[in-house]
């Protein structure tokens, strides 16, 4: 028929033209280029291409344009039902947050058994994967097949197989105890490469996650932060940097004021000399003075 | 695991699968399966008594005693993983196969009895104002249920949700039980779960996931808006 002629013969004119551009083509730009016997069948073509993947529609801005696929998608989504594809786009969509069953139904407006046979489809294609999140374990969420799941799905660098690792975690800040107690002065970067380079772990740690490390050792302690004057002991370091240096003012356990009564006594504000509470019939001195 | 279809269990599903009861929402299931599984379930069933044998290996103090019995025993671990996948059945965006045996309850029917009758107090005199006086909610679901699985032979188990991040525990369920009776003998496993849901706490896009159109206005139904 001559109708399919004009669009068969639309078809290569387009797939030419887009071939020629590998940035896309507008639609006007395609419009222009393409003859006027061609137009004719082009929004037909167009349709086709579309449907068995071998063009791809993009919008930029208020302009619609139209590309080439990279050689080897083509193939990727060949013989997927258009349920299959929208369920990937979605999924496509989440990037390394991955998606959960319950949002894909209700962005894709499908029913259980569909989005249930469009993930079996795509995980059999190995184009998406099931992780897991550790906010909540039981969910089922996906994501593309080649993405590394976001921090917030994995935990971070303190969680292992969705566990909290808190051995890693002592591990580590035993590491820069150490070193700090070794170079007296360290910065959490100082810290960072030491540590990195002591090749104690191969997981990657962010200079953002030894801070947390060093954070956690001066609250128990161990460790001291003080700030850079550029100067004297510390002129190794640029004026205003955070530094850490061992725990110098250990609290001893006993002193003067724990070691009377008064220096713990609960009830030393109502204490008066001639009150219901005073010096004189204080109950802790009793005690205290039996030896 | 294959869903069984009875009609008195249907016609209770139907019912409670939403039921306004005017300042919240009750979501419930009331679903029989067949435990003889068949192909794909097979292997599933496999793959999971392998996970839970693994972990039994790893710390065999912890999981040897557990609600379902003792997890050595391959009758305990096969109850435990019907009831695994019963629970997926009935929340499908779920994957419930990371469940660790203590999620899991052994109940006495008496109490449970109890428990969901109380729980049903409100929805009971819903259904009453629809079906009439006579026609008792509770009277109705138990001889279904015993029909089904008869009662007396079965195990009930209860789901104990984590107490945080699960969404039965979530802000705006007010409440929830969730009970398997496993009736070993038919090879039959029946899944009773309710959710009593705040309206106050559901959010628009959430309501449509709870409601479908014509159920919105239901929804509405009850609450005073003025």
């Amino acid at each position: 028929m001559a109708a399919k002629a004009a669009v068969g013969s639309a078809v290569n004119r387009i797939l030419d033209l887009l071939e020629a551009s590998p940035d896309g083509l507008s639609q006007e730009s395609l419009n222009q280029s393409l003859g006027s016997t061609d137009q004719a069948g082009a929004a037909q073509a167009l349709n086709m291409l579309l449907s068995r993947r071998q063009v791809q529609i993009f919008k930029q801005g208020n302009t619609i344009v139209y590309k080439r696929p990279p050689k080897d998608e083509s193939g990727k989504f060949k013989g997927l039902t258009p349920d299959d594809m929208l369920v990937y786009q979605v999924i496509q969509q989440a990037s390394n947050m991955g998606i959960w069953t319950k949002d894909m139904k209700r962005t894709t407006n499908l029913q259980q058994p569909q989005v249930a046979k469009a993930i079996k489809n795509l995980e059999a294609r190995n184009l998406i994967k099931a992780v897991k999140s550790i906010a909540n374990k039981n969910k089922k969420v996906y994501m593309l097949a080649e993405l590394k799941p976001s921090k917030e799905l994995t935990g971070g660098a303190w969680y292992t197989d969705q566990q909290f690792d808190s051995e890693f975690i002592n591990v580590m800040k035993q590491q820069c105890v150490q070193f700090v107690m070794k170079q007296g002065l360290a910065s959490v970067e100082t810290i960072a490469d030491a540590v990195r380079k002591s090749g104690i772990t191969k997981e990657e740690l962010r200079v953002k996650d030894y801070k947390q490390l060093m954070d956690m050792l001066v609250l128990d302690g161990e460790v001291e932060e003080t700030v850079s004057t550029g100067v004297g002991p510390f002129s190794a370091f640029p004026p205003d940097t955070v530094l850490y240096r061992s725990a110098q003012s250990q609290l001893s356990e006993t002193s003067a004021f724990t070691n009377i009564p008064c220096g713990v006594c609960p009830v030393l504000h109502e204490c008066t000399e001639d009150g219901l509470i005073s010096p004189k019939t204080c109950v802790y001195y009793q005690d205290w003075l039996k030896f | 695991m294959k869903f069984l279809e009875y009609t008195p269990l249907a016609r209770i599903n139907a019912y409670l699968s939403t039921v306004n009861l005017g300042d919240s929402l009750l979501k419930g299931h009331l679903e029989a399966y067949s435990c003889k599984g068949a192909g794909l379930d097979k292997k599933h069933f496999r793959e999971l008594e392998q996970e839970v044998i693994d972990s039994l290996v790893s710390s065999p103090s912890n999981l040897s005693i557990s609600p379902v019995g003792p997890l050595s025993s391959s009758t305990s671990r096969k109850t435990f993983i019907y009831l695994v996948l019963a629970m997926n059945q009935v929340y499908p965006d779920y994957d419930f196969r990371l469940l660790h045996p203590s999620s899991f309850e052994k109940e006495d029917f008496e109490s449970v009895k109890l428990n969901v009758d109380n729980y049903l107090l409100e929805t009971a005199k819903v259904w009453a104002c629809e079906f009439g006086e006579d026609s008792s909610l509770c009277n109705v679901i138990w001889e279904a249920i015993d029909e089904v699985i008869v009662i007396e032979d079965c195990d009930v188990y209860c789901y104990k949700p984590e107490s945080e991040n699960d969404d039965f525990t979530d802000r705006g369920t007010i409440w929830s039980f969730s009970y398997f009776f496993y009736n070993r003998k038919l090879k039959r496993i029946l899944c009773f779960c309710c959710q009593c849901l705040s309206k106050l706490a559901i959010d628009d896009d959430s309501l449509e996931d709870i409601c479908s159109e014509e159920e919105t206005e239901y929804y509405f139904e009850g609450m005073d808006m003025d």
